[in-house]
């Protein structure tokens, strides 16, 4: 049984047909790049797996029971977690606010519920010291913080809660080389973990580096599903732009 | 230690605050309290307050709200007043209710109040236990009525054909009495004079001109307008001389502002019947002081009205001219 | 020692600094305001004799609790990046109703009293529907409450004042527990609880997020359009309380009560530290803000300035919060 089993998604918006029929597994323990070309459906499909669209058609399982059903809160509690490209932070509000968002701790005095700022701040802060980031202040606004450190705070997020799995939107494209290499030691780390791990990217070098498999969509198709030990950039080009030009795009891969 | 600071400090300055004994004592002084001094009519009565105390030699401090409709924010300010000790409250009420708890206050006190400009309803004051010293004003009702008067006179009281009536702002009672006041009088001198409509022009002039226009359409026949004040007969003035009806149409006001009084003299405005503010806010702090000294003074003061026409106006003999500002 | 807040030192920079960063933590509130509170207070002090009193100390508060109730509503409603301009018509409509319940229908007063805050609740409870369900943008569907509240309070009032409450209701109003006038207390209370439900609870803490980030409360799994929905309905609420302090305050339902309040009780919440576009915003701030105005409202009047001059300086202290604000938030972010 797979950690998370998606089959046959279909999905489209008014006249626009994004996913026909998408089948796309990841195991526990494992981490899967999805790649493809703008407008393949890569985040259309991700949005359907957290709760965020609804599915025409097909299921999504996890653990072999079907979450379709669920809204994204309860599908978050039950461990899928997903890093947004834009992050999703509250810029105003702070660091434990953040992490904690829609599932705050409470205490309860006098029959009414109180957030547990204290608890909060405390389990905050070990995940900061667990991830190694560097924050000004724990008790500041987000915004107040550079790209790398608002980023860290999105993955703690993800991590506090004991996800299942984890799912990654564009997690390098705004970092430098430097704080690339903190996410793909992070990745590593949690498939040590167990934890499934879906890495979507542009950098195929990231993907290829990182990941155990490589599932690509083409025209709203899972049109090639790769082990990464036994495939290149070329194969891995060839699927992304859909089998033509395939040479030429490699090499501009290549270069880039 | 510093998270405590703005708590203790906000505590501290309100201890500082609280052991400061009650108000100090300002005594003789009136407090006049207007609705607003932002149109002609608020801003006559005022100076004839003003004229008066300096005549008669008293302290005032007059305070107004923003506008004719800050029922609440004229009650706080009013209640602010009282901080002063005055010997008397000379109120132009809002609203018959606004100022009551104000009033009750101040009656405890021992301040004298007077209602300017009557806008007080003795029934609800009698319900609420305030005895009011007396009242002065022009009877709005009166007014309205004078205009129907002047109306029929105009047209005779065998004339058939519809008339206009711009009410005030909706929910004003003296913009109610002085409509209601024209209606009455008017079924009973001329039947023949159908109002065919009765309309809120909310005391402003555009939105009036808009409703005359409206009705032109609908009565291109009218007759008459009664508008509840001049800013509202002018701008219906507007509307019948641009519609080509200039001087087909009967056109009266209330206040005889400076605007109207203009108007009247271009041959524009039909009449207006003025209530001589000024009169009224000099006759009330006189009035007031004769009671602090202990006369006995009447509980109900009307200041008349006066028709303003062009021909009263040319013949200039009519003492109450004087009044009008 | 390491383990436990390694990197959480706040930065040194001096106490006013560190208290500041406190305040807004502990208490949710700008410590600027309050500053600005205090002076203003004792200028007015110095400048009137009449001032400094515990009469006039009540006077400001209740002078500033139907203003101070309706900036409780916005400034939820602000915080979560709405916004509300129906609670001056939604004031007025439902002092009406209730003084239609109570002299019309003769209803008790607990009847009365429900009916009041209840109406309010209602046109709320349509605003939020509206919003959530029709997708019509907030400014246009209260903008068109505060016309149809208006409208149905002079339809219901006939245009006039309904005048003589029961007893029992004209109490809320203008009794004096203990010499405090009743909705002052009712103010107070309301403004605590809020506070406690704002900057304390999760519902609180999620109207900040919505209006911070509304997606990062969606994937954070909030339900964002009921949240929405709850919000509008206790604006509403809120309003229908500050009518019925209004109406019972003149032992009245006045169809032209609460013109233009909305837009007070927007500029307390401002001044206060809300954000108008959201993610920020404490009960205690606005609080503070409504104070200040009120305040400024009663020196000033005791000082028998004209009230021309009144708007000039309330509008100025407006511009000023925000700039300091702005001031503030340029600053932290240079961290």
């Amino acid at each position: 049984m797979s950690l998370l089993a998606v089959t046959g998604i279909r999905k489209s918006f008014g006249p626009v047909d994004v996913l026909h029929g998408v089948d796309f597994k990841v195991d526990a323990g494992e981490v899967v790049g999805l790649v493809g070309d703008n407008g393949a459906g890569k985040s259309t499909l991700m949005k359907i797996v957290t709760g965020m669209y609804s599915a025409d058609a097909g299921d999504v399982a996890l653990e072999g029971e079907s979450i379709l059903g669920k809204t994204p809160g309860e599908r978050r509690a039950l461990g899928v977690e997903m890093i947004y490209q834009d992050l999703a932070l509250a810029r105003q509000q702070d660091v434990a606010a953040n992490i904690f968002l829609g599932r705050e701790p409470v205490r309860t005095l006098m029959g009414m519920k109180f957030v547990d700022r204290l608890t909060m701040k405390r389990q905050a802060q070990a995940m900061i010291d667990r991830l190694g980031a560097k924050l000004p202040a724990i008790n500041r606004p987000v915004g107040s913080f550079s790209g790398g450190q608002q980023q860290s705070v999105a993955i703690a997020r993800a991590l506090t809660f004991n996800p299942k799995i984890v799912i990654m939107d564009e997690p390098t494209a705004a970092l430098a080389v430097r704080e690339v290499q903190g996410v793909l030691d992070l990745i590593r780390q949690l498939r040590e973990e167990g934890i499934g791990v879906i890495l979507i990217s542009h950098r195929l070098n990231d993907v290829l580096s990182a990941t155990d498999r490589i599932v690509v969509l083409h025209h709203g198709r899972a049109a090639a599903n790769l082990t990464t030990a036994e495939t290149n950039m070329a194969e891995v080009v060839s699927a992304i732009v859909g089998g033509s030009d395939m040479v030429e795009a490699a090499a501009h891969e290549a270069r880039a | 230690m510093p998270r405590k600071t703005p708590t203790a400090m906000f505590g501290a300055a309100a201890v500082a605050m609280m052991l400061v004994a009650g108000p100090a004592q300002a005594d003789g002084e009136y407090g006049i309290l207007m609705k607003t001094l932002a149109n002609p009519f608020w801003g006559a009565m005022g100076q004839g307050v003003e004229d008066g105390a300096k005549e008669a030699g008293v302290d005032y401090f007059m305070q107004a709200v923003e506008s004719d409709q800050a029922a609440e924010s004229q009650l706080n300010v009013c209640n602010t007043m009282l901080q002063r000790n005055p010997v008397a409250m000379i109120t132009a009420a809002i609203s018959s209710t606004n100022l009551l708890p104000c009033l009750k206050s101040a009656q405890d006190a021992g301040i004298k109040i007077v209602d300017l400009d009557g806008n007080l309803d003795p029934a609800i004051l009698e319900a609420e236990g305030i005895d009011i010293t007396f009242r002065i004003g022009s009877d709005n009702v009166l007014a309205g009525a004078q205009g129907a008067e002047f109306m029929v006179s105009q047209l005779g009281a065998d004339a058939t054909g519809p008339v206009l009536v711009i009410e005030g702002l909706s929910g004003n009672i003296t913009g109610q009495m002085r409509a209601e006041g024209f209606a009455e009088r008017l079924g009973e001198l001329a039947p023949g004079l159908e109002i065919v409509a009765s309309l809120p022009g909310d005391w402003d002039r555009g939105k009036a001109a808009n409703i005359t226009n409206d009705i032109l359409t609908r009565n291109p026949d009218l007759v008459g307008i009664f508008a509840a004040n001049d800013g509202m007969a002018l701008g219906a003035v507007e509307s019948v001389f641009a519609a080509g009806k200039g001087g087909e149409v009967v056109i009266i006001g209330v206040d005889g502002n400076s605007d109207a009084v203009k108007s009247i003299q271009d041959g524009r405005l039909t009449a207006s019947v003025a209530q001589l503010p000024y009169l009224v806010g000099k006759q009330a702090v006189e009035t007031v002081k004769m009671a602090v000294e202990g006369e006995e003074v009447e509980e109900s003061i009307i200041v008349p009205t006066l028709v303003l026409t062009k021909d009263v106006m040319d013949a200039g003999t009519e003492p109450l001219l004087e009044y009008v500002k | 020692m390491a383990s436990t807040e390694p990197r959480v030192k706040l930065p040194a920079r001096g106490l006013w600094s560190r208290v500041q960063a406190r305040s807004i933590e502990q208490l949710h509130i700008r410590l600027e305001s309050l500053v600005v509170l205090i002076a203003l207070a004792m200028l007015m002090a110095i400048l009137s004799p009449f001032f400094l009193s515990v009469s006039n100390f009540l006077n400001i508060l209740l002078a500033t609790s139907t203003i101070g109730v309706l900036a409780i509503a916005a400034t939820f409603v602000l915080s979560s990046g709405g916004l509300d301009l129906s609670l001056g018509s939604v004031l007025g409509l439902s002092g009406v109703v209730g003084a239609a319940v109570a002299v019309k229908l003769g209803a008790p007063m607990p009847i009365a009293v429900l009916a009041t805050i209840g109406a309010g609740a209602l046109a709320g409870l349509v605003n939020g529907l509206i919003i959530t369900r029709a997708y019509v943008p907030a400014f246009i569907v209260t903008l068109g409450m505060l016309g149809i509240a208006r409208g149905l309070a002079l339809i219901i009032s006939d245009g006039r004042v309904i005048y003589g409450l029961p007893q029992a209701m004209v109490y809320l109003g203008q009794g004096r527990p203990f010499g405090i006038p009743m909705p002052v207390i009712i103010f107070i209370v309301t403004a605590i609880v809020m506070h406690v439900v704002l900057a304390y609870t999760r519902y609180g803490r999620h109207t900040l997020a919505i209006g911070d980030n509304e997606n990062a409360a969606r994937t954070a799994g909030i339900n964002v359009d009921f949240h929405r929905l709850t919000l509008y309905t206790l604006s509403g609420a809120l309003a229908g309380l500050a009518g019925l302090l209004f109406a019972t305050r003149i032992n009245s339902g006045d169809p032209t009560a609460g013109i233009t309040y909305e837009l007070t009780a927007i500029t307390a919440a401002i001044i206060g530290g809300t954000n108008l576009f959201g993610g920020r915003g404490s009960i205690l701030g606005t609080m503070i803000g409504a104070l200040i105005m009120g305040v400024l409202q009663n020196g000033l009047n005791l000082l028998a300035v004209q009230s021309y001059y009144q708007q000039m300086a309330i509008g100025a202290v407006l511009i000023l919060a925000v700039f300091i604000d702005q001031f503030q938030v340029r600053k932290e972010s240079r961290v």
